[in-house]
């Protein structure tokens, strides 16, 4: 199909759902929906798409679509909500919003983390549809270089890019917390030689450590503690009038916004890792490459960008695998996976020749939902900001049940509870000894693809280690890990800081 | 004569409440089928079709629910299998189910009826750049360079991995199983080159095959295969063997408890036969490279009860079961 036929194809579908009621209240109803779902702790991106793909069963396949794509797009970027707001992310991939946006939003600047954390996610949408429409065979040829030994690297360079740029004293610290996460993912039947680990018998261990009730846990418990303790006073009321961050303060970070979708659609491309490391990777690589990274972590706005920016390119970056060869690239995208395929839909290879044009739709959809986003958020924001005027001796008991219930919800077990409610005990210390958490949910988020990847790229290379330096991508992801580690260490810093005497 | 009398009132008593029954007739009121596996997946959507089709012959609404979670869904089992034995209530399932004894469920399979639907037959294909162009290429290759040649299907103890097993015992092949998250991990491992050898389902693979991006070898079943104007020859033609082992077929379809009245149970079995030779379900079958069973009553439950045994003993070996199968009285076939 030539690039013709693809515009008519695009302007055709967004004629047809701008033209249609039905479908234009579905896509608000849903983003709106989904944004509802990524803000409420407990109640991820997959668990909405999931859910209204049983509801989507009667509908057309192109209306299903609308509805299926306008959820995803809302709830990643609905974490950003409670991030920001209440500093418990409301999905993993808006964990590095909090460092940024809660700051910012103690300073009083709740409004305009919002009006930045909607435009960016809009931003990151919109750059990703571009990415599939145009670079779809392209990454995809990319994406197959990743074999167990690059999927190993890669998580365990999420581990540690997010304990080195997570942590207000020593680097060690967020490594250790790392390592604590990564140890609690080994708990449970372990997936390649299904031999429980670490599970002392007890059974409901042995599915293993969620990451919800972890991630609320670990997110939830310590800041409530911490609020209901302090007696804070409400943060000054935001100026309202500045929730739509002005194009200037846009345009001058173009640069910043280019590289950080690069990252998220790069990231969501690669199949089985999504959002949350994304957001990460783009936080690092902001804070490594900024003029000034000491700012980051008291409320600094480009942190927000890189990381908004990022998880939402992702979806667009997920369709390319999901599209082009049938592979989930991130686990909402395996729930829509499994929606095409009710629909009668099979991605794959001969996608493009079974239903030429579907592609397009889809970008088309994306587009429109991103819009629908933008504007939700924009009418939302003002009104999600007064929460922070309730006391909070009112507001985080609310909080405290709404955790209880997200982690009861996921599968209705109790046993969640058991598991949420110490691991919020734990890292309220962890934290007062100044140990930080993102990383121990990254661990355990990431813990288990580390492990069975690293074992299983061991089986194919029947022990050796050598692919490990043969394979041109594993070689460059050995490379970032080994720098990131040194540029870490006080001896590095030491020398940085002398020879910086010296020339001064 | 009080004696007389009592007897009587019984007897009017139990004549009476069967020709109520007989006047209700099964079914009367919605079915509801509960569906232990995630919406979208194969035994849902397969649900869907062949429910909408008995709904309709049946003249009732049959409301299918999804009740995931638990392990070999636990949870929707147990659902099913807590409301009363009235035919009112079915479980929409798969072969993976067969495992939940061995998993600590209360009950074995025998404890259900089934109506299996059918499903795709599994396929053993090759990477294209691999030099294996027939299937005695391959085990040839294997014999002489044993666990050099990586085969992936799915996880450990799914219905792939016991293929992979059957086969190479069958056909004394000698692969290195790798272990990969479910069957599309096990092919994108293909698509990287890591692994050389897949056995997923045909419906798995189909796109891949058509696209060139895999080879198709044989079919794990008795009998040749065609996908898109290409027969794919039965494992079973070169290596006679195989058939003490295979074939190990995915089997979606639902179940009812055992204990459902006779009755109901014919009504539910002629409405079943009647649905899969709708169209419908015959191009649900063609879409989704099916092969259509039909099987119901106790030919389906052979089919269930061997599965049980295959599954609970394989995962008994790799040393995953909770409960040992013979303390349960499953029988190693």
């Amino acid at each position: 199909m030539n690039i013709l036929n693809q515009f008519s194809v695009f302007f055709t579908q967004i004629g047809s759902i701008l033209t249609s009621p039905g479908q234009l209240l579905l896509l608000f109803g849903c983003t709106f929906m989904g944004i509802i779902f990524g803000a409420l702790p407990g109640l991820t991106a997959t668990l909405g798409v999931a859910l209204l793909t049983t509801l989507t069963y009667g509908m057309s396949l192109n209306v299903a679509m609308v509805a299926l794509m306008a959820i995803y797009v809302g709830a990643v970027y609905g974490g950003s909500f409670s991030a920001i707001t209440l500093n418990i992310p409301g999905t993993a991939a808006s964990a590095a919003t909090a460092m940024e946006g809660y700051p910012m939003a103690k300073k009083g600047l709740a409004g305009k983390a919002l009006g930045l954390t909607t435009t960016a996610s809009a931003i990151g949408t919109v750059f990703s549809i571009l990415f599939v429409v145009v670079f779809i065979p392209l990454i995809s040829e990319l994406a197959l270089q990743f074999t167990s030994v690059e999927y190993f690297l890669l998580a365990f360079f999420g581990i540690q890019i997010s304990g080195s740029i997570s942590c207000p004293d020593t680097v060690q610290k967020g490594w250790l917390a790392g390592f604590f996460g990564l140890f609690l993912a080994m708990v449970g039947t372990d997936s390649l030689q299904v031999y429980p680990r670490f599970t002392l018998g007890y059974y409901p261990l042995e599915g293993g450590i969620e990451v919800v009730p972890v991630l609320i846990g670990a997110f939830g418990i310590p800041q409530i503690i911490q609020v209901l303790k302090e007696q804070q006073a409400p943060p000054k009321a935001t100026k309202l009038d500045k929730i739509i961050p002005s194009w200037k303060s846009i345009g001058k970070r173009l640069g910043h916004i280019v590289r950080s979708a690069l990252i998220g659609v790069g990231i969501g491309s690669v199949p089985g890792i999504g959002e949350d490391i994304a957001a990460w990777v783009s936080y690092g690589t902001a804070k490594g490459t900024s003029k000034h990274p000491e700012e980051y972590g008291t409320g600094c706005e480009e942190g927000i960008i890189a990381t908004e920016v990022a998880n939402n390119a992702c979806i667009g970056g997920a369709m390319i695998p999901l599209l082009s060869m049938g592979i989930p690239g991130s686990p909402p995208a395996a729930m829509l996976l499994g929606a095409l395929l009710l629909h009668g839909v099979s991605p794959g290879p001969m996608l493009q020749i079974d239903r030429p044009g579907f592609i397009t739709e889809v970008a088309a959809i994306l587009l429109l939902a991103s819009f629908a986003m933008w504007f939700c958020g924009i009418f939302l924001a003002p009104r999600v900001v007064k929460i922070l005027q309730v006391p909070p001796a009112l507001f985080m008991p609310v909080v405290g049940i709404l955790c209880i219930i997200g982690s009861y919800a996921l599968g209705l077990k109790i046993f969640n509870l058991y598991l949420m409610i110490p691991m919020g005990v734990i890292t309220y210390y962890l934290v007062k000894y100044g140990f930080p958490v993102p990383p121990l949910v990254i661990g355990v988020i990431l813990g288990k693809m580390a492990d069975a990847n690293l074992r299983r790229g061991l089986m194919v290379s029947e022990g050796s280690l050598k692919p490990f330096f043969t394979r041109p991508v594993a070689l460059i992801l050995i490379i970032v890990i080994f720098v990131t580690f040194i540029t870490n260490t006080s001896m590095y810093q030491n020398f940085k800081a002398r020879r910086k005497a010296k020339k001064a | 004569m009080k004696k007389i009398l009592l007897a009587l009132m019984m007897v009017s008593l139990t004549v009476g409440s069967i020709f109520a029954q007989a006047q209700q007739e099964y079914p009367s009121r919605d079915i509801t089928d509960i569906v232990v596996w995630g919406a979208g997946g194969g035994t849902d959507s397969c649900n869907r079709i062949i429910m909408e089709e008995m709904g309709k012959v049946l003249d009732v609404n049959i409301n299918v629910n999804n009740v995931t979670g638990g392990k070999a869904g636990m949870i929707g089992m147990t659902e099913a299998y807590n409301k009363p034995a009235d035919g009112y209530t079915l479980c929409g399932l798969s072969e993976s189910n067969t495992t939940a004894a061995v998993y600590g469920w209360d009950h074995t399979m025998d404890v259900w009826d089934f109506f299996i639907v059918g499903g795709s037959p599994d396929i053993l294909s090759v990477t294209p750049d691999s030099p294996y162009q027939t299937l005695e290429d391959l085990v040839k290759a294997s014999i002489s360079n044993p666990n050099s040649i990586k085969a992936g299907a799915g996880g450990p103890g799914s219905i792939h991995h016991l293929n992979l097993l059957a086969f190479m015992e069958g056909s004394g092949a000698q692969l290195a199983f790798i272990p990969y998250d479910g069957s599309a991990g096990s092919q994108n491992a293909a698509m990287t080159g890591e692994i050389t050898v897949v056995i997923t389902s045909v419906a798995e693979q189909a796109e891949m095959i058509k696209a060139g991006k895999l080879r198709p070898l044989a079919m794990m079943t008795p009998d040749a295969y065609t996908l898109a104007s290409t027969t794919i020859p039965s494992s079973f033609d070169m290596y006679p063997e195989l058939s003490n082992f295979l074939p190990l077929g995915q089997q979606i379809g639902f179940a009812v408890r055992a204990d459902v009245p006779e009755a109901n149970k014919t009504i539910l079995e002629n409405a079943f036969s009647e649905a899969m030779q709708s169209d419908a379900v015959k191009a649900f079958g063609e879409q989704h490279y099916y092969n259509l069973s039909g099987k119901y009553g106790e030919e389906a439950k052979e089919i269930f009860k061997n599965l049980e045994s295959k599954f609970s003993w394989t995962l008994s070996d790799l040393g995953s079961a909770e409960v040992d199968p013979a303390t349960l009285g499953i029988a190693r076939k």
